[in-house]
C-alpha cells in the first residue's frame, strides 16, 4: 500500500497539538514509518509543497497570514484535519471576539508597523471546509493515534457522542456540580477520560458542544445552586465562545450577562 | 552578498522571520522578529477571576505550559498574600523539573541536533543512527510522565491550583518514577557525551545572565534575581528589568538597565554551577568546554548537564517523600499586586497580576524567556554574521550557521505573545 503523504502544520497556537502528536513517544516512530510525513515543519527543515493526502492544523485563524495559510494548505490537501481546541472552537485566542477592543489596545505597539489581525479570530471551518475535527485542549494523545490509525485502515474516524460526564462516572469521581464548581461536563463531548474532573478540576469544555446538549436544562441547575448568570457565561466563552453564541442563538444563553 | 531573508525559520517553536542586510562586506541590518499572530493573553484576562489566570495562560505555551501554570499560581498566590506547604513548593519543583527534563531532550535531539550532523531532521537521521531517537524518546517519556504524575496532564495542568493542589500523586507511582529516573543514568550519560563530542561553532560574545537564584537550589522558583555579580528581589523586577519596543517594530525587548542579557540553561548554569549535584560537577570538570561560558552554542551543553543534575536533584527530592492531600489554602480576596519568576525550559518566566477586592483580574503582565533574550540573540547574530562575512563564508553557509545560532537559543515563539507582524520591507 502507498503510505499517505502527511504535512503537519501549525498557525497561531500554542504548539501543543503538534507536540501531542509527537509524545505518542511509544508509538511516533512508528507512526512516522505508516505514514509519509512530507511536512512538519516544527521538527523537519525539508518540507514538500507538494500535494498532501492528509493535512493536520493546528491554531486559530488571527492573522491574515493564518488565513493565506489555510487556504493554500487546502488547495494543496485531499483531507485536512482540524487538530485541537484552536482549530476546531477558536479557543482562547477567539476570545478577542467578545472583548472589549480597548483592553487590548495597550498592546498594540503602534509604531510603523502593520499589524495584519483579522477582525474576527475564528477556528479554519469559518474560512476552509475541514473533513474532522479532533478536538481538545490538548487534544488527548490516544485518540490522535486512534485517529491515524482509523484513516490507515480506511474506516470513517467519528467523535466520541457521549458527554464528559459518562467517562466521569466510570471512574466513579463525586459530581463537581455538588461542590458548586462551574462544571460543564454535561454539555461538552467526552473522549477525554474526564481527565480534568478526575484531577478534581471542574470541566471548562474544550473540546465542544455535544450533538445533545441540554442548555436549558442545564442553565437551570446552576441557577438552582445560586451561581450569576454572567459567571457561566463568562465560562462557557473561555473555550468555546464562537460555537456557544451560534448554536444558543435564540435561547436563554442571549439573555445573559 | 545582499540580503537573506528567513521567512518562515523551521525547528523552533513558533513562527519567525529573520532578516539581514550586508553592504560591501559590512552588516548593515539584523532584524530576527516573531511572525506569530498576536493572542492578545494579557488583554483577555483582564475582567476574569483570579482562579482562571493559570487555566487561560497555560494556553500561551504547549512545552512551556507546567512553568506558566507555576508562575501564574505563585503570581496570584503573592496577590493574595497565600503561603503555599513545603509539600507544594516541592511539587511544582518537580511539576518544573519534569517539564524542562522533556523539553530539553525534545529541543535537543529533535530540534538542536539535526544541524549537528547534517540532517534535516531527526527522523532523517534516525535510520542511521538506530540508539538515538529511542534514548530521545524515552527521556521525552520520562519528563512527560513526571509532568502526567504531577499535574494530571502532559500539556496543559489541571491538579495544581491556587494554595496547592486539588490531587496528589499516589506514593507508590511517585516511587516508580524514581526508580525510573534513577535508571535513566545511562541515557543521560551518552546524550551528555555525545552533545560533549560534538565540534561547536568558533564564536563568544560577553553578555549579561539572569536566572533565578537561591543559596542552596539550582533552577529554583523561590529565590532571588541573579544577574551578573547583581542579586535582587523579585518584586524589584521594575527597578531593574525594562520592556521596551523598537521603533520598527512592535515586538517588545527586555533589557537590564538599558543593556540585554540572556536567559535559559546557560544563564543557569553560568550563575549558578557551583550548585550543580556533585555527580554533575565532577563530569562538567571533566569538559573541554568550561563555564562560565560565552559562546551562545555551549547552551545545548547547558541542557544536556542539567538533565543530569535534575535526575540527582529529582532523586534526592523523592527520597522518602510522603505525600499527602493537604487542605487547600483558603483564600481571602483582597485588592492586591503580584509578581513571581520561575524557570521554564528556556528561561526565567514572569508573570504579574493586579486583583480587585472581588478577585477580578484588573491588569496582568507576562514577560517570557524568549522576549527577555531577542535582544541578545539579535546581537549575537549580528556579531556572528559579521565574522562569518569577514571570513569570506557563503550565503547558504552564513543560512545555515546563523539558523544553528538561532536553535541553540532554545527560542519559542509562541511563548512570546508580546510580537506582532513586522514587515521590513
Amino acid at each position: 500500500m502507498l503510505k499517505p503523504k502527511v504535512g503537519f502544520y501549525a498557525i497561531t497556537g500554542c504548539q501543543g497539538c503538534l507536540l501531542s502528536v509527537i509524545f505518542n513517544e511509544d508509538e511516533i516512530l512508528d507512526i512516522a514509518d505508516a505514514l509519509d510525513i512530507v511536512a512538519f515543519p516544527f521538527i523537519k527543515g525539508e518540507n514538500s509543497e507538494g500535494p498532501l493526502d492528509i493535512c493536520f492544523i493546528e491554531g486559530t485563524v488571527v492573522s491574515r497570514d493564518d488565513l493565506e495559510m489555510i487556504k493554500k494548505l487546502r488547495d494543496r490537501s485531499d483531507s485536512v484535519i482540524a487538530l485541537g481546541a484552536c482549530a476546531c472552537h477558536g479557543n482562547i485566542p477567539a476570545l478577542r471576539n467578545f472583548a472589549d477592543e480597548r483592553v487590548l489596545d495597550y498592546l498594540k505597539y503602534e509604531k510603523n508597523v502593520q499589524i495584519s489581525d483579522i477582525d474576527k479570530p475564528a477556528p479554519l471551518a469559518e474560512f476552509i471546509s475541514v473533513d474532522y475535527s479532533v478536538p481538545g485542549c490538548p487534544p488527548d494523545r490516544n485518540e490522535i493515534k486512534k485517529f491515524i490509525k482509523e484513516i490507515l485502515l480506511g474506516k470513517e474516524f467519528r467523535n466520541y457522542p457521549d458527554p464528559v460526564c459518562r467517562e466521569c462516572r466510570l471512574y466513579e469521581n463525586g459530581c463537581l456540580l455538588d461542590h458548586t464548581k462551574i462544571c460543564l461536563g454535561p454539555l461538552t463531548r467526552g473522549g477525554c477520560l474526564a481527565v480534568c474532573t478526575t484531577h478534581g478540576f471542574e470541566c471548562y469544555g474544550c473540546r465542544g458542544l455535544t450533538d445533545d446538549y441540554n442548555f436549558e436544562e442545564y442553565f437551570k441547575l446552576l441557577a438552582q445552586k445560586g451561581i450569576a448568570p454572567a459567571v457561566i457565561k463568562k465560562r462557557m466563552e473561555t473555550f468555546i465562545g464562537l460555537e456557544v453564541n451560534k448554536k444558543l442563538k435564540g435561547t436563554q444563553w442571549e439573555a445573559l450577562h | 552578498m545582499g540580503s537573506i531573508t528567513l521567512n518562515h525559520i523551521t525547528k523552533v517553536e513558533g513562527h519567525a522571520r529573520l532578516d539581514l542586510e550586508v553592504v560591501e562586506g559590512a552588516l548593515k541590518r539584523c532584524d530576527l522578529g516573531s511572525i506569530e499572530g498576536s493572542r492578545y493573553f494579557e488583554g483577555l484576562l483582564k475582567g476574569r477571576s483570579y482562579n482562571e489566570a493559570q487555566e487561560i495562560s497555560t494556553r500561551i505555551c504547549g512545552i512551556c505550559s507546567s512553568a506558566h501554570n507555576v508562575a501564574a499560581i505563585m503570581a496570584i498566590e503573592d496577590a493574595l498574600d497565600i503561603k503555599p506547604t513545603e509539600q507544594t513548593i516541592t511539587l511544582r519543583q518537580l511539576q518544573t523539573i519534569g517539564e524542562r527534563i522533556r523539553s530539553h531532550a525534545t529541543h535537543l535531539y529533535f530540534l538542536a541536533l539535526p544541524d549537528y550532523f547534517g540532517y534535516e531532521s531527526a527522523l532523517a537521521m534516525s535510520p542511521h543512527y538506530k540508539e538515538l531517537i529511542p534514548r530521545a524518546l524515552r527521556l521525552i517519556k520520562l519528563g512527560n510522565d513526571m509532568v502526567v504524575l504531577i499535574t494530571g496532564r502532559v500539556i496543559h495542568p489541571v491538579a495544581p491550583t491556587i494554595g496547592g493542589f486539588l490531587h496528589v500523586p499516589p506514593k507508590e507511582d511517585l516511587e516508580h518514577i524514581r526508580t525510573r529516573l534513577d535508571k535513566a543514568h545511562e541515557d543521560i550519560m551518552e546524550t551528555n557525551n555525545m552533545i560533549a563530542s560534538l565540534e561547536f561553532p568558533d564564536f563568544e560574545r560577553d553578555k549579561q545572565y539572569l536566572s533565578i537564584f537561591k543559596e542552596d537550589e539550582f533552577g529554583t522558583s523561590q529565590g532571588t534575581i541573579k544577574i551578573g555579580d547583581h542579586i535582587f528581589d523579585q518584586h524589584e523586577f521594575h527597578t531593574f528589568v525594562q520592556e521596551y519596543h523598537e521603533p520598527f517594530s512592535t515586538a517588545n525587548f527586555v533589557v537590564k538597565e538599558g543593556r540585554s542579557y540572556a536567559v535559559g540553561a546557560l544563564a543557569r548554569i553560568n550563575n549558578s554551577k557551583h550548585l550543580l549535584g556533585p555527580k554533575t560537577q565532577e563530569y562538567m570538570q571533566g569538559l573541554a568546554i568550561q563555564f562560565p561560558s560565552n559562546n551562545p552554542h555551549h547552551s545545548i551543553v547547558a541542557q544536556a548537564l542539567e538533565l543530569m543534575h535534575y535526575r540527582e536533584t529529582c532523586l534526592n527530592l523523592l527520597d522518602n517523600f510522603a505525600v499527602v492531600q493537604e487542605e487547600i489554602a483558603p483564600v481571602q480576596l483582597r485588592e492586591g499586586h503580584g509578581i513571581a519568576a520561575t524557570e521554564a525550559p528556556r528561561g526565567t518566566l514572569w508573570h504579574e497580576y493586579t486583583v480587585d477586592k472581588n478577585g477580578i483580574i484588573t491588569h496582568a503582565n507576562i514577560v517570557t524567556p524568549t522576549a527577555q533574550f531577542l535582544r541578545a540573540l539579535n546581537e549575537d547574530i549580528a556579531a556572528y554574521a559579521q565574522q562569518l562575512v569577514d571570513a569570506d563564508t557563503s550565503q547558504q553557509e552564513i543560512i545555515a550557521a546563523i539558523e544553528k545560532l538561532i536553535r541553540s537559543y532554545d527560542p519559542c515563539f509562541s511563548c512570546s505573545s508580546h510580537f506582532l507582524t513586522v514587515n521590513w520591507h
